[in-house]
């Protein structure tokens, strides 16, 4: 099979299952059994000011005629105004999805620049305190819940060594960039802007390393199993055999092969990430779209949730698909 | 190994510079700025950006705190009369206020934003239609500098004050609001987050999520206040908040833990003190007088009893309450307090009376908040002890609310805030059932109680009606759904160095003055 038309399948596939989770989503959303409008208006709100909302939101019309028109404006790219905000949803979502982005990349670095190398010293040197240490570090960061890790950093490296700062991208007092790209850090080098740049660093630094920390566990122990996986293979041992140095066998042959299944968990890693992490947001006050998301979900902001859920679902079918391509360049055998 | 921490911690101490210290004309006040929807005076009614609002923009009159009562003072109008019929209200505009951008402020503009808030219809309008009966023919200029009022019914005077002073009587610049006019929407999506009033500030920016900063109004009729910027700082996190706060990175920290707040007050915490007011909002439990058992008011009675209130203040608020068992907050007209003590043997000789010697079920149903949750368990137990079995029902807060407003539930345990500061904001909701609030909700069809709160809602001498909401307090606790848990404190962490917190904070809900701050 061509890699194109392999390539195009999987588009195929997603939209197929972007469609599916407007539908499910719409559904549930309706199904809940509370009224998104008293949620609005409060609880003191009389019911005479619920319904003349309701009429007006069009949400006294049949579910049917209320799903087709949804779904004409959402294949336009409209996915609506907000009820909480009063901004159309897509605004909403280019405004904070940037922060999230920004955030994600630093946290994958951090999450590879531990994992990888973690990983392969603990496969290398099997049983060493290295690898226990490692498998410690791994177990900590799957199960310690990530606001537990952040407060305690936070109280570690702003509060008792006041070496970064509490919460938020930027300190008040700096005159933040002009926003290009929407990554603070990013526009702050682009620009020049030296102040901001060091500033959104040491600002991003805890947050991300949170966030890192999490992804860098599961990436580490996949790593390990995969190498070791790779140094019992017969063409390791004839490498071995062929009397090459340890390091050329580990680094050139082995790693090759044993770092297919991480790219692909970092991929989805990714793709987990940009979703947005709202615990972590809420503590060191990030304005990024998990937070949107579930301050929408909390007042029953149903365009919000829906316009959110569907680009947080298009976001991770795409880096699915970017894994399956490269999963799909790197071995044919996928491409059947 | 060693050296990758070396690096670590080297870069760390490179990348720290001292944190830049908060200007003396400035004010940073960290707060959970997510809940905030807009600032356009006509739709905004949370209570956050209520306050904020309160101070881009003027109203009619200003909502202050004198002698330990709400007060309303002339703020946009200098005077006001009403007829003899008690329905026409004649204000006189104050001359020379300026909006922040320098135009003047005459009737035209109070008229426009008044009328405004009636064909927005948003959150508020309620206010202005069910409690005013305002329409649009009934608000009128006069001349440049007077407005004529109209409103639908005999009401006394603090009524009408108190509901045109709120945040949703700001007046807006009608010639800058009708320039950012898009379809016919008066404006309402530019001054989401924009302003065009003339308080003490004005809306510099709002990065949603991140800050909203308020700059000096230079022209700001009582004269410009020391604080120059305000800078509402998002921190989610009540403990990054607590944090902050103590190193001297915010001036205040507005969402506290009642533990946090505890440990300041007892003076645990340095340089930093607790600034603690009645919030303006009752937390209740309410029994549906349509549902089985509570038909009887002795079982409403035995209820009222058995509630272990003093436990619930102690365990749930860390004692940061106050023990109010009416409708009414404390200090308000016509507030007398209850004397309720829990007294179980005298509940369950209630029970017996009325045929429920062996008690019953029931199902308690609340929010998922940490706070109720707690109150609701405690009430559970309380429960127990007269021979009733209660479960427990948690929901989302929107989805109760749908549930309650449908009438759907047994016994609720909630919280009601106050909309306006008279006594007629909480008489309507607790005991009128004609309002289709909480007495309607809770069933309580009652026309004496209802014909009392009409009563006064017409009386136009303080000293009548504060007698009828003393007799409303009596036959409302005797007979109806309602048993007030407690009347909780609001409170603030305020850095030592910062004045006029008290001043500042004294007419909170209602209104936030900024102005009074000073460092």
């Amino acid at each position: 099979m061509k890699l194109w038309y392999f390539i195009m399948k999987r588009l195929f596939l997603m939209v197929i299952v972007l469609f599916g989770i407007l539908v499910l989503v719409f559904f549930i959303t309706k199904i809940i059994p509370a009224d998104p409008v008293g949620a609005l208006l409060g609880g003191n709100a009389p019911p005479e000011l619920v319904d003349e909302l309701k009429h007006k939101l069009g949400l006294d019309k049949p579910l049917i005629i209320q799903f087709v028109d949804y779904m004409k404006g959402a294949l336009k790219g409209d996915f609506g105004i907000s009820l909480k905000t009063n901004r159309p949803v897509i605004e909403d979502i280019k405004e904070y999805f940037p922060a999230t982005m920004e955030l994600a990349i630093f946290a994958i670095i951090i999450a590879v620049g531990i994992g990888i190398p973690l990983g392969i010293f603990s496969a290398v040197k099997r049983n060493s305190v290295v690898d226990h240490f490692s498998r410690i570090f791994s177990i900590l960061g799957v199960s310690m819940p990530v606001f537990w890790t952040g407060l305690l950093l936070l109280l570690l490296f702003y509060y008792k060594l006041d070496l970064l700062p509490g919460s938020g991208r930027l300190e008040l007092f700096i005159i933040p960039p002009e926003p290009k790209t929407g990554l603070v850090i990013l526009d702050a080098l682009l620009e020049g802007n030296w102040e901001a740049f060091w500033d959104g660093l040491k600002h991003i630094i805890l947050p991300a390393f949170v966030l890192g920390y999490a992804s860098s566990a599961s990436i580490a122990r996949m790593t390990r199993a995969s190498v070791l996986d790779v140094l019992r293979q017969d063409y390791i041992r004839t490498a071995k055999a062929k009397g090459l140095p340890k390091r050329l066998v580990i680094y050139k042959h082995a790693l090759k092969n044993a770092l297919i299944p991480v790219v692909t968990l970092i991929g989805l890693r990714f793709g987990s990430l940009l979703e947005g992490a709202v615990l972590t947001e809420t503590i060191f006050g990030w304005p990024g779209l998990g937070r949107y998301i579930v301050n929408a979900l909390l007042v029953l902001d149903y365009p919000a949730i829906m316009g959110g859920t569907v680009f947080i679902a298009l976001i991770y079918s795409l880096a699915n698909l970017v894994v399956d391509i490269t999963y799909a360049v790197l071995d044919p055998r996928m491409r059947i | 190994m060693k050296k990758f921490l070396v690096i670590l911690l080297f870069s760390l101490l490179v990348l720290s510079v001292f944190s830049a210290k908060i200007p003396k004309d400035t004010l940073v006040i960290g707060a959970n700025t997510g809940i905030l929807i807009t600032f356009d005076p006509a739709q905004c009614y949370e209570v956050l950006g209520a306050v904020i609002t309160s101070n881009l923009y003027d109203a009619l009159g200003e909502i202050v705190v004198k002698e330990g009562q709400f007060t309303v003072v002339p703020a946009v109008a200098e005077s006001w009369e009403v007829k003899e019929d008690g329905k026409t209200w004649i204000f006189h505009i104050r001359k020379g206020i300026k909006f922040y951008n320098g135009d003047p402020l005459t009737a035209e503009d109070v008229v426009f934003s008044l009328k405004r808030v009636l064909k927005l219809r948003k959150p508020p309008v309620w206010l202005f239609e069910d409690v005013l009966g305002l329409t649009e023919d009934s608000i009128e200029k006069v001349d440049d500098y007077t407005v004529k009022l109209v409103v639908s019914k005999k009401l006394a005077p603090n009524i009408v004050l108190s509901v045109l002073s709120g945040s949703w009587g700001g007046i807006v610049n009608k010639k800058e609001v009708l320039k950012h006019e898009k379809d016919g929407d008066l404006g309402n999506a530019w001054l989401t987050d924009h302003s065009a009033g003339s308080g003490p500030y004005y809306l510099k920016v709002w990065k949603r999520n991140e800050m909203v900063v308020l700059e000096v109004n230079k022209y700001y009729w009582k004269g410009e206040p020391p604080i120059k910027r305000v800078i509402f700082k998002d921190i989610p996190e009540e403990n990054t908040q607590y944090l902050m706060i103590q190193k001297g990175d915010i001036d205040i920290a507005w969402n506290l833990t009642a533990e946090q707040a505890l440990d300041i007050k007892e003076g645990k915490v340095p340089g930093v003190r607790l600034v603690s007011i009645p919030a303006q909002q009752q937390e209740y439990v309410a029994v549906n007088v349509g549902w089985g058992p509570f038909k009887d008011p002795r079982v409403r009675m035995a209820i009222k009893l058995a509630i272990d209130y003093e436990a619930i203040i102690k365990e749930v608020r860390k004692g940061l309450a106050i023990d109010n068992f009416t409708f009414l907050p404390v200090g308000y007209l016509g507030y007398k307090p209850l004397k309720v003590k829990r007294d179980v043997e005298k509940a369950k000789k209630l029970l017996v009376e009325a045929g429920y010697p062996d008690g019953f079920e029931v199902t308690i149903l609340t929010n998922t908040t940490a706070i109720r949750k707690a109150e609701a368990v405690i009430v559970q137990s309380n429960l127990a002890e007269i021979g009733i079995k209660a479960n427990i029902q948690l929901m989302q807060a929107s989805q109760m609310y749908t549930k309650y407003r449908q009438q759907g539930h047994q016994m609720i345990v909630a919280g009601w805030g106050v909309d306006f500061p008279d006594p007629a904001a909480q008489a309507a909701p607790f005991t009128d059932y004609t309002a289709h609030q909480l007495a309607w909700r809770n069933m309580w069809y009652d026309d004496f109680a209802s014909k009392l709160t009409k009563m006064a809602l017409e009386e136009m001498d303080p000293k009548v009606r504060a007698v009828i909401y003393n007799i409303l307090i009596d036959y409302w606790f005797e007979n109806g759904p309602f048993a007030i848990l407690y009347q909780p404190m609001q409170y603030w962490a305020v850095r030592e160095e910062i004045k006029g917190a008290e001043e500042a904070f004294a007419p909170y809900n209602f209104n936030f003055l900024i102005e009074e701050f000073h460092k």
